[in-house]
């Protein structure tokens, strides 16, 4: 019988997602993409292997392989879709506005509902290829419920300037919980419905005193007011760091597995920390990379200086160094992408991992397995429309 | 099964996939694969052909084991001597099985392909050629005027300002003036706007909408103003009939289709590639036969010889060979021989052509980027 209360390890690193991430990112670029869909399934297997509630790691069992079919099919759906819509909806902004920003936003406002169709569906893969002790998760079909669901909540939050964004967050949240599966036992999502507003509570605060101070330093056409400005700014920052940390502590904490809870305790400091310190390493390092960067061009430029006014020798000289060029750009690209793996997302998930803890885990063991969902399209939609998790 | 296959023994924890259980077992090496002795006393044999390790684990510590067979069964190994026995042992640890047939993955490869196609090639040009004519003249310049700027600042190398338009008043006026000779306009649903912009392009195309841009590059080659002119009448026989504003419409559409398949990987130079389809428009031959039997009429009214286009393509074919811009433009055709020779069919043998420009309008249109707007 497992112990009623289990822990959450995390064994991720940060020197092998680095260099994961810097592998797999530069076989992409090799490969125009293509290895894109490898490249996902070997980070998620790092990121999910990291995590080990009561010791034991959880698994990601995807395949690259149908992630390239699940990518194919919806191709073949959405190249008629946007191909057609976009056509007609950019006839009807020039026919009927005169403009193509209507045309952006009508064709955003016609993919929406693919969007959040193609979340949820991608949510099912990901679900139903994640297992832990042997178990598969899962979620049950209800992607277009999500959908007409996901945009009604959203208009509403939209309409409110984002101030009803908890509430819209958080039902969403519950329609998405209330589907998954861990085997055959479903989760629950409760809390009431002012359950997230406190959550945000560093953000309305740092907004209302933006407000009030601006109202005052126009009426008082004292400039002092505004330098108040600078203090709303960064308490604004940290508002979305404690939004982030206490909103999923909250939601977390309301969440049910059978006779199963939560606990979770991230600190919206720390995950404050963490940006800081990775933001400031990436800078330092792509600093480092100009400077070292600096020396060739100078050289370059230094040995053939006096005849820069010849216009024609200037554009073969930056010919040459296209490939220099690219090389720099694809360095840039792929060192940015790895070292934000290794300071900002392996952290975070870190830090949310190890303050999270399962109570009441007693009858675990009672927990069946659920039948494999083939579920040949996987998260190609989401793939094709680039909406899927980061990872 | 005790004796000498029996080595050591330790423990590694079972999952079998049935139950969220977690089972202690023993571990022993024998000769046929790893052996597991299950609480109950029953023991399980897994052949060293048939295990897998897990790839990508974070843990390095643990080795995670499956077999082949069997989809959810894992057994996590802590003991570093059992792991570097069964690395050593087990042939095909780190194969990688495959889970779909081949075949299924090549059907939707070309299901995919083909519905592209049919869409990009098919589907898009036929509804693009419906909307352009049904557009009306307001909306078809607002198009034009969006494209024209994408189009300055896509070519501007340093991206920000777009090139500047050029401001030389009298030689706007001269071109004004080829315009009125050739006297387009009762065809046409809007006014036409000419540009010159200064870049060194040899290039001149036709916007949705009545614009028609032209390159100072193309005004440097001309020799003479009815070579621009034969230009421009071939360029405003694609305003009239519409040639630009079907050809944005389906690069809007197919340029979505092609944005979905290369991802945010070639997000950045879909614009430019947009901008560049514009210029290099390579319309259909009917269209190009269509725009130049337009332009021979327009020219042969105006009193200007329809061989000057023919005349200047033969020199910047000489002097560049396929090079890009207008060659490319006009050349791209495997019929260019034959238009050449159709421009010169279309000259009226024995009569006296006259001049669009006189020699002063001429030389304000060469020297229209010259200077900043004043023109005297
Ligand atoms: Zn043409």
């Amino acid at each position: 019988m497992p112990p009623a209360r289990l822990n959450i390890t995390y064994s991720g690193r940060k020197g092998p997602i680095f260099g994961l991430a810097l592998k797999t990112g530069i076989l992409t670029v090799l490969t125009l993409g293509i290895y894109r869909f490898w490249a996902k399934t070997r980070l998620r297997r790092y990121y999910w292997s990291a995590i080990r509630p009561g010791g034991i790691p959880l698994e990601y069992a995807g395949e690259p392989l149908e992630k390239l079919l699940g990518f194919l099919v919806a191709v073949v759906f959405l190249a008629f879709y946007i191909g057609v819509v976009n056509l007609i909806l950019m006839y009807f902004s020039f026919a009927l506005l005169n403009g193509n920003v209507a045309a952006y936003v009508l064709s955003f406002a016609g993919l929406a509902p693919i969007i959040f169709f193609a979340q949820y569906r991608a949510r099912r893969y990901i679900l139903a290829r994640t297992r832990w002790r042997g178990i598969r998760f899962g979620l049950e079909p209800g992607a277009w419920g999500y959908a007409w669901r996901a945009m009604l909540h959203w208009l509403l939050a939209i309409a409110t300037i984002g101030l009803l964004w908890p509430l819209t967050t958080l039902w969403l949240e519950k329609y998405k919980v209330s589907h998954t599966y861990y085997g055959d036992q479903i989760f629950v999502q409760g809390g009431r419905r002012g359950l997230l507003f406190g959550s945000m509570k560093h953000i309305y605060y740092p907004l209302g005193l933006s407000a009030v101070v601006l109202a005052t330093g126009v009426w008082s056409s004292n400039p002092a007011w505004f330098a108040m400005i600078m203090l709303t700014g960064p308490w604004f920052v940290y508002g979305l760091a404690y939004w982030r940390a206490d909103s999923f502590k909250r939601m977390t904490e309301e969440k049910e597995l059978g006779p199963m809870r939560f606990r979770a305790d991230p600190s919206a400091w720390t995950v404050v920390g963490i940006y800081a310190l990775g933001w400031f390493l990436i800078n330092l390092v792509f600093s480092g990379f100009a400077l070292f960067m600096m020396v060739p061009a100078t050289i370059i430029l230094g040995s053939v200086g006096p005849d820069l006014a010849n216009f024609e020798q200037f554009e073969a000289m930056l010919a040459a160094a296209a490939p220099l060029l690219i090389f720099a750009y694809f360095a840039i690209f792929l060192g940015y992408r790895a070292m934000a793996h290794a300071w900002i997302t392996l952290p975070i998930a870190a830090h949310f991992a190890e303050t999270t803890r399962i109570l009441n885990a007693e009858d675990l063991h009672q927990i069946a397995q659920r039948d494999r969902d083939e579920f040949a399209e996987a998260e190609g939609f989401a793939e094709a429309l680039d909406v899927g998790a980061a990872i | 099964m005790t004796g000498a296959a029996a080595q050591t023994e330790t423990f590694a924890d079972l999952v079998a996939g049935d139950r969220a259980v977690l089972t202690r077992v023993g571990v022993r090496i024998t000769p046929d694969g790893v052996q597991l002795m299950l609480p109950d006393g029953r023991p399980a044999l897994w052949h060293w052909a048939d295990l897998r390790r897990l790839p990508d684990q974070a843990d390095s510590t643990v080795l995670v084991l499956g077999r082949v067979g069997d989809r959810v069964g894992r057994l996590y190994l802590r003991d570093a001597d059992l792991q570097t026995q069964i690395r050593a042992r087990a042939p095909r640890l780190s194969k990688r099985d495959r889970v779909m047939p081949l075949s299924r993955l090549f059907v939707w490869a070309g299901g995919a392909v083909a519905s592209v196609a049919v869409i990009i090639f098919l589907l898009v040009p036929v509804m693009a050629a419906q909307l352009a004519v049904m557009l009306p003249a307001e909306g078809e310049k607002a198009l034009g005027d969006v494209t024209f700027e994408q189009i300055r600042v896509a070519l501007d190398e340093t991206g920000l300002l777009g090139v500047p338009i050029c401001e030389g008043r009298q030689g706007n006026a001269a071109m004004r003036a080829m315009y009125d000779r050739l006297n387009p306009t009762p065809d046409l649903p809007y006014d036409v706007r000419i540009h010159v912009l200064d870049h060194d392009m040899i290039n001149a195309f036709a916007l949705p909408g009545g614009r028609i841009v032209f390159f100072r590059g193309l005004i440097d080659q001309a020799e003479n103003a009815e070579e621009i002119a034969a230009v421009l009448a071939h360029e405003i026989g694609h305003v009239v009939n519409r040639d630009p504003t079907r050809d944005a419409l389906r690069s809007a559409g197919s340029l979505g289709v092609l944005g979905l398949l290369f991802g945010d990987f070639a997000g950045g130079t879909i614009a430019l590639f947009l901008a560049n389809q514009l210029i290099n428009a390579s319309y259909s031959q009917t269209a190009e036969a269509t725009a130049d039997v337009y332009a021979h009429a327009m020219l042969d009214r105006a009193d200007v010889s329809p061989a000057a286009l023919g005349a200047m393509f033969e020199r910047l074919l000489e002097e560049h060979g396929d090079a890009d811009g207008i060659v490319a433009h006009f050349m791209s055709h495997p019929k260019m021989a034959k238009r050449i020779a159709a421009a010169q069919a279309a000259v009226v043998d024995g009569r006296d052509y006259g001049a669009i420009l006189d020699d002063d309008q001429w030389e304000s249109l060469q020297t229209v980027c010259d200077d900043e707007g004043g023109g005297e």
